[in-house]
């Protein structure tokens, strides 16, 4: 249950409308019952003004004397309501309600204030007050004490603080029940999330979670597991894209391999054919080879699990061993190389020869008979600092604009017809762009009217 | 020189074994570890051609086997693998093995690797090479065919230098392609082929008798003779 976000916050409402209320209960009970105290005080106060000026009256004397019963009638509007007037000598002179009650001695005073009125509980065990005052009649001093027992106000007090308990414990009570239906409500874009969830697969990946009439603060994560579902859609589309191309792949190497066999063995032949075939299917497996080699390579790549081993390389050496390496080859097709690069690049030797090659040879296959292959080094200034740019530029057909995305993919040839060409594996220029992540740089195509120019960007080092 | 071969798949091990004897080895073939453990403990064995999955005792722990032994502490081994993980060939090479190569390999650079790890390639290294008619002087880097000068660049010298050293030795293009260029990837294969061609259309074609021999599916030999 710890983990119940709908427990805790539950619990939490619960608790804080319960504080809360009881907060509010006792400032109000406070409020009320020093109220009703005031409001006590001063008819005890007022009781007491009304005794002394009786008494202050001419004739109070005898009137004490001879008609008790008048002050009894005057003085008993409430039972509760007890008067005692003594005379100086303690002797008492009258006793209305409550004989022979023991009060406490407040303070006498001419003009009593409610600061001299004193607590008292009643023989009965009622609580009560206690106020006195003096007062001459017939120019003697007498002391009178008013109390009043408040019986029913205490009573009343307790059956308000029960009721405020009440209010609180309800009022904590239907906050938890609230905080568990709110949230209950408010959580149900959550089990539709997860409802959705639980249903993506690996062919149901395009579909999106529905942000429409979730609340703001859900947005974000939707909008998140949707940009998600796209980027593994994706990959997952590109994946099995990638084995059905691969499976393509092998199939015209294999099928040549078993076709030609096949043939060869239906009868007898000369040693010459035998070995014509054996050599052919020895190409056939080169070929298959050299897409497994390269498949892994890429693989790898993506894994970075390629050991890179980065040094400055003298652009103008790389691009002489190049030209040295694919002399006779640019010789048969009447190609020639202009170079002029100074400067170094941080590569890996190999990798960036590997790179070189294949745009070189991809440059050779496809530039215009009698053209000029241009190398060079440019170093810009960009963002991320100064990026080294090695360019590979050749005269040919320009590439078609539609291609020109999907150049740097597995298995993409421009030119259908030539897939069947060997040693071309239709991996050359993914493996570019591969190497080129190895060095956190990129490999690019800038096309133009008549050229066609790869680059390899190389960052600041 | 006696290679032995251990190699549990059984066509991988028949033609090893085939085609190291016409190479001129002898070659024995064991089809588990512990049976290429007795093999080496109890022949006369030069070089120990070791696969890495085997069944049962795997080829890391042959090899660790073999180096524990007084007797074979040196045998010089050549691992096979199929996993081209940086990571195996590290663990092989720390174990002691001399060299690997990763499956596919092409069989021309399975021998060539042999040779040199058995230090017994007839590497030439001569001031003068004599092949034929032809004539190389190293030093000077000039080329004579019938005592007529041949001229060369620099590239197609190095090239010619290469397969005239390893005279009647098959190599791959991609042996030539790393020795000549230090390009150690698989390239694309016209590029030799082309050098090749134009090797030859400076060096055999104004003659009668050639010397550069194509070995279809396997590579370049240079030799007087055309050889089978």
């Amino acid at each position: 249950m710890k983990g119940s976000l709908t427990l805790r916050v539950s619990l939490a409402f619960v608790l804080i409308v319960a504080l809360s209320a009881a907060g509010l209960g006792l400032y109000l009970y406070r409020a009320f019952v020093g109220e009703i105290e005031r409001r006590d005080d001063i008819a005890l106060l007022g009781k007491l003004r009304q005794v002394q000026q009786l008494l202050g009256s001419a004739g109070a004397q005898a009137l004490l004397q001879t008609r008790p019963q008048y002050f009894r009638d005057t003085m008993s509007g409430q039972e509760n309501s007890l008067v005692r007037i003594e005379d100086a000598h303690g002797q008492v002179l009258l006793d209305i309600n409550a004989p022979g009650e023991k009060y406490p001695l407040p303070p006498a005073a001419a003009a009593p204030a409610r600061t001299t009125i004193l607590a008292w509980t009643s023989r009965a065990g009622a609580p009560g007050q206690v106020a006195a005052g003096t007062a001459w009649v017939d120019g003697l001093p007498v002391r009178i004490t008013v109390a009043r027992v408040y019986a029913d106000r205490t009573a009343m007090f307790a059956r308000y603080r029960r009721q405020i308990v009440l209010a609180c414990s309800l009022a904590a009570m239907s906050a938890g029940l609230l905080a568990v239906l709110l949230l209950a409500h408010g959580l149900r874009p959550l089990r539709a999330i997860a409802a959705h969830a639980a249903l993506v697969r690996p062919g149901r990946l395009d579909s999106q979670l529905d942000s429409a009439g979730a609340p703001n603060e859900l947005r974000p994560l939707i909008v998140s597991l949707n940009a998600m579902l796209v980027r593994l859609h994706d990959g997952y589309t590109r994946l099995s894209g990638f084995s059905a191309d691969l499976a393509h792949e092998f199939r015209t190497p294999v099928n040549n391999l078993l076709g030609q066999t096949q043939v060869a063995l239906a009868q007898q032949r000369s040693p010459d054919e035998y070995e014509e075939l054996l050599a052919s299917n020895v190409e056939e497996l080169e070929r298959l080879s050299r897409m497994v080699d390269s498949m892994l390579f890429l693989a790898r790549a993506r894994q970075e699990d390629v050991a890179t081993v980065r040094q400055p390389l003298a652009i103008g050496e790389e691009f002489a061993r190049m030209r040295a390496f694919f002399e006779g080859m640019a010789e048969e097709r009447g190609v020639t190389f202009d170079d002029a690069a100074s400067g170094t690049v941080l590569a890996d030797a190999q990798l960036l020869r590997r790179a070189l090659a294949n745009l070189l040879s991809n440059a050779i296959r496809h530039a215009q008979p009698g053209s000029v292959i241009t190398l060079a080094a440019t170093v810009r200034a960009s963002a991320a600092g100064q990026e080294t740019e090695l360019t590979v530029t050749n005269k040919g057909k320009p590439i078609d604009a539609h291609d020109l995305p999907y150049l740097f993919d597995r298995f993409y040839r421009a030119d259908a017809a030539r897939s069947g060409e060997a040693g071309s594996t239709g991996l050359g220029l993914a493996i570019v762009s591969a190497i080129m992540q190895l060095h956190g740089g990129r490999a690019e195509v800038r096309p133009g009217p008549d050229t066609s120019t790869f680059v390899l960007v190389f960052p600041a080092a | 020189m006696h290679i032995l071969i251990i190699e549990d798949e059984p066509k991988t091990g028949d033609y090893l074994q085939r085609g190291l004897r016409e190479s001129g080895f002898g070659a024995s073939l064991a089809r588990n570890g512990r049976e290429g453990l007795q093999i080496a403990s109890e022949e006369e064995v030069d070089l120990v051609v070791l696969d890495v999955m085997l069944p049962g005792m795997n080829g890391w722990e042959v090899l660790a086997a073999l180096r524990a032994r007084e007797a074979t502490a040196q045998l010089p081994v050549l691992f096979l693998t199929a996993r081209d993980e940086v990571q195996d060939r590290v663990k092989g090479l720390e174990l002691g093995a001399d060299d690997y190569l990763v499956k596919p390999f092409a069989f021309v650079e399975l021998v060539a690797r042999i040779r040199t790890l058995l230090r017994r390639a007839p590497v030439r290294e001569d001031d003068l090479l004599c092949i034929g008619d032809m004539e190389i002087d190293v030093v000077r880097r000039k080329v004579r065919r019938q005592g007529q000068p041949v001229v060369l660049t620099a590239q197609e010298f190095n090239l010619l230098y290469l397969l005239a050293r390893r005279q009647g030795q098959v190599l791959s293009r991609s042996l030539i392609a790393s020795q000549v260029w230090d390009m150690n990837f698989d390239s694309d294969t016209n590029v030799i082929d082309a050098a090749i061609r134009r090797l030859r259309r400076k060096l055999d074609d104004p003659f009668p008798i050639k010397l550069i021999h194509t070995r279809r599916g396997m590579g370049y030999v240079c030799d007087a003779e055309q050889g089978q």
